[in-house]
């Protein structure tokens, strides 16, 4: 399983060289809904993947879905409005957690000044990481069920609309020799790869930047520190293809996230201490190796808010990838 | 900057001076002329008096200018910190004559319903980018429409704005406008809609741009108003546009009184809307007495502040508020904050140093309608 996760696509354009790394010879299935109403503008991505692509048009496809399939337009209406609720309640409870834990920090780092005290305030830390973790893990549950109903209100195996457009995907993925995933609007590119079911084979190779590399995922986090509205909290979103697993993705991480706030980063890394939180900024180009795994020189957050190289003297990773990143 | 050293003090170490030389000390600074937190206002004429009038709170109105000695120059320095923006205008007197018009030795004016006023910047104002047209903005559509209104027994016209790219599969959150004709035509509305939209500050809304016929009486807590608002217009719009039927997703905005329009509108009809937009609201209460300072024309809104801070409600979930510090409506704000707070209510409050004016709450549009609506960019990963 070949799959290179490369950074924004803007200033610094490498997905044409990064496909050619792979040596593939045949059609390019392109995957570029998170364009959304700009997907059929391609002439710039079909010149940099060489001119033999095939575009999925998973926008546009659901678009079709949506007007001619009453049942599901209706269903997938009423999901989105119950998600929309559902995720407003989950900032409120996760605002409201993350500042417990940035409370908790700040008295750490007090505690580090004075011995005594010390270990309860770093396990009043750790607890309190896991209170954030444990909301996340309530979205991504009523998200489960959110889907679940979704699904009964309107089985898509019942739908000849969406029956018809996953045929017709199903042959454009079955000619492709390699899969691109661009970036732009990665709920709508979630959306879109789940209602036609989009399943890459492990044997295709795929070159994903920005929200399509999010898309490979297992599970999808957003973050912008720096909105008109200020710090907002990183917030799971969604899971992904799974394609690429153990690992976060952070596009454009530099022009995002407040990197030099080493106390914000580095609750971000333990609230993500399972998987490594991998920075995909202009010019990154990560071909995962062969078990999936991050290859040597990736970037990622360590728990102490630092910037790490993974495989580097004091980033080299451990059984879970970050025993050495402290 | 000490006093002696500014361009006003240096020209009078150089008197008696000749008038091609005032000439040229004005072209060359210009008027009024800010260094660092000072602002020094000009004036030439030969007149009797000239002094500044301006609303700001904590400076003397009127300022008065003095002449400098054989000269037809007049000046007044005062204080103005970073960042304030002061409209105002000069008034001359010459014999029992008195006229008041915009500064004309400066170029830089506002306007408003009520006509114009110059304008003086401070060091680090600044026009924010994203009230001028951007050409790469695909802009939204203004639709002229009217209801019949049985509330207000009369043709009610509203203007509707729909995105760029507004697409009936999809739905929007609806936002409420009082004063809806001023806010495009002196805030810039419609422009800061479409760049704020286009950056992702802000999600693609719909907005319905309402004008009132007789404000004075229809926004302090008017029953046929809050009706027409909620039971008339409201299921109007929702039967013709995809709107998103939820009340968290549907704000009522407004200034001044509009302001009041908004709050009373929600009080009368709580869980409709889920959030409000007050701009220097006429938040004007009284503790004791019935003193308030605000005219009669205030006597209905004082009763609807006095009555609402005896019991507080929490209409809505959330609520932005913003206040000029100048204007004298910041007292009642600033001291809301913790009535709404205190009723259930999330509240963003801010604070600009500027006045009771469009320019004002054109400014604070994108830090209200980010928070209220906040745009997809935390989901853009180009």
């Amino acid at each position: 399983m070949r799959t290179v996760l490369l950074g924004p696509q803007r200033f610094m354009t490498t997905a044409g060289t990064a496909l050619r790394s792979l040596g593939v010879d045949g059609p390019v299935a392109t995957i570029n809904a998170g364009w959304e109403e700009r997907e059929d503008v391609v002439d710039e991505l079909d010149t940099v993947l060489g001119g033999d692509t095939r575009h999925l048009r998973l926008y546009h496809r659901s678009l079709d879905v949506i007007t001619k399939d009453e049942v599901f337009g209706a269903a997938a209406l009423a999901f989105r409005d119950r998600h929309d609720a559902l995720l407003s309640l989950y900032r409120l409870r996760l605002q409201n957690a993350m500042d417990g834990v940035y409370a908790v920090q700040r008295r750490t780092r007090e505690a580090e000044g004075r011995a005594r005290g010390e270990a309860t305030a770093y396990s009043a830390l750790d607890d309190s990481i896991e209170v954030v973790r444990h909301v996340d893990q309530w979205y991504a549950a009523q998200l489960k069920s959110l889907y679940a109903e979704l699904d009964a209100a309107s089985p898509i195996d019942a739908s000849s609309v969406i029956g018809w457009h996953r045929g017709e995907l199903a042959d454009l993925l079955g000619q492709a020799a390699a899969v691109v995933l661009t970036g732009g609007h990665v709920g709508t590119l979630l959306r879109t790869l789940r209602l036609f079911a989009i399943r890459i084979p492990d044997e295709v190779p795929v070159v994903a930047w920005s929200a399509g590399a999010m898309a490979l995922t297992e599970r999808v986090v957003l973050f912008h520190d720096h909105g008109p509205e200020g710090n907002t909290e990183a917030e799971v979103f969604d899971r992904g293809l799974r394609r690429v697993r153990g690992l976060v993705a952070l596009p454009h991480a530099r022009r995002r996230l407040r990197l030099d706030d080493r106390d914000r980063c580095a609750v971000m890394a333990r609230r993500f201490t399972d998987q490594h939180c991998v920075l995909l900024d202009d010019g990154t180009a990560l071909e995962l190796t062969a078990d999936g795994g991050l290859p040597l020189g990736a970037r990622i957050l360590g728990i102490d808010g630092a910037i790490h190289e993974l495989g580097a003297p004091n980033g080299s990773h451990g059984a879970n990838g970050r025993g050495a990143v402290s | 900057m000490s006093e002696g050293r500014l361009a006003i003090n240096r020209l009078r170490e150089r008197l008696p001076v000749d008038g091609a030389a005032i000439d040229r000390f004005v072209a060359r600074y210009g008027a009024p002329i800010i260094e660092g937190e000072r602002a020094t206002f000009l004036f030439r004429g030969e007149v009797d008096e000239v002094r500044v009038r301006h609303r700001v709170v904590g400076l003397a109105d009127p300022m008065p200018m003095k002449r400098l000695p054989d000269t037809d120059l007049w000046a007044v320095t005062t204080e103005l910190p970073t960042g304030s923006r002061v409209e105002y205008q000069l008034e001359t007197r010459h014999g029992d004559h008195y006229e008041t018009f915009n500064d004309p030795l400066n170029q830089r004016v506002a306007h408003s319903p009520m006509g114009s006023s110059s304008v003086c910047a401070a060091t680090g104002y600044e026009v924010p980018d994203w009230v001028h047209h951007d050409p790469e903005a695909r802009p939204g559509e203004l639709v002229e429409d009217t209801l019949r209104s049985k509330a207000l027994r009369r043709e009610q016209p509203v203007k509707l704005y729909l995105p760029a790219r507004y697409n009936p599969a999809l739905r929007y959150p609806l936002l409420v406008v009082h004063d809806g004709t001023d806010y495009l035509d002196y805030a810039a509305m419609k422009t800061v809609l479409d760049n704020l939209i286009h950056r992702l500050d802000v999600a693609p809304l719909v907005a319905a741009f309402v004008p009132p016929r007789d404000r004075l009486r229809e926004y302090p807590n008017y029953a046929p108003h809050a009706r027409f608002i909620a039971r008339e217009l409201l299921p109007t719009l929702a039967e013709r546009l995809p709107l998103i039927d939820d009340p968290h997703a549907r704000a009522l905005m407004g200034s001044s009184f509009g302001g009041i329009a908004s709050l009373s509108t929600a009080v009368r009809y709580p869980g409709v809307f889920g959030s409000l937009f007050l701009q220097s609201a006429s938040l004007v209460f009284t503790d004791i007495g019935t003193d308030h300072g605000g005219g009669p024309a205030f006597d209905p809104v004082v009763k609807f502040v006095n009555r609402y801070r005896a019991k507080p409600t929490a209409p809505v979930e959330r609520i932005f508020m913003s206040c000029g510090t100048y204007e004298p409506l910041i007292t009642p704000n600033r001291s809301m904050v913790p009535v709404f707070r205190g009723a259930g209510m999330t509240v963003k409050y801010v604070e600009a140093r500027d006045g009771h004016n469009w320019e004002d709450w054109r400014d604070r549009l994108r830090d209200g309608l980010s928070w209220l609506f906040p745009g997809p960019q935390k989901f853009v990963y180009e």
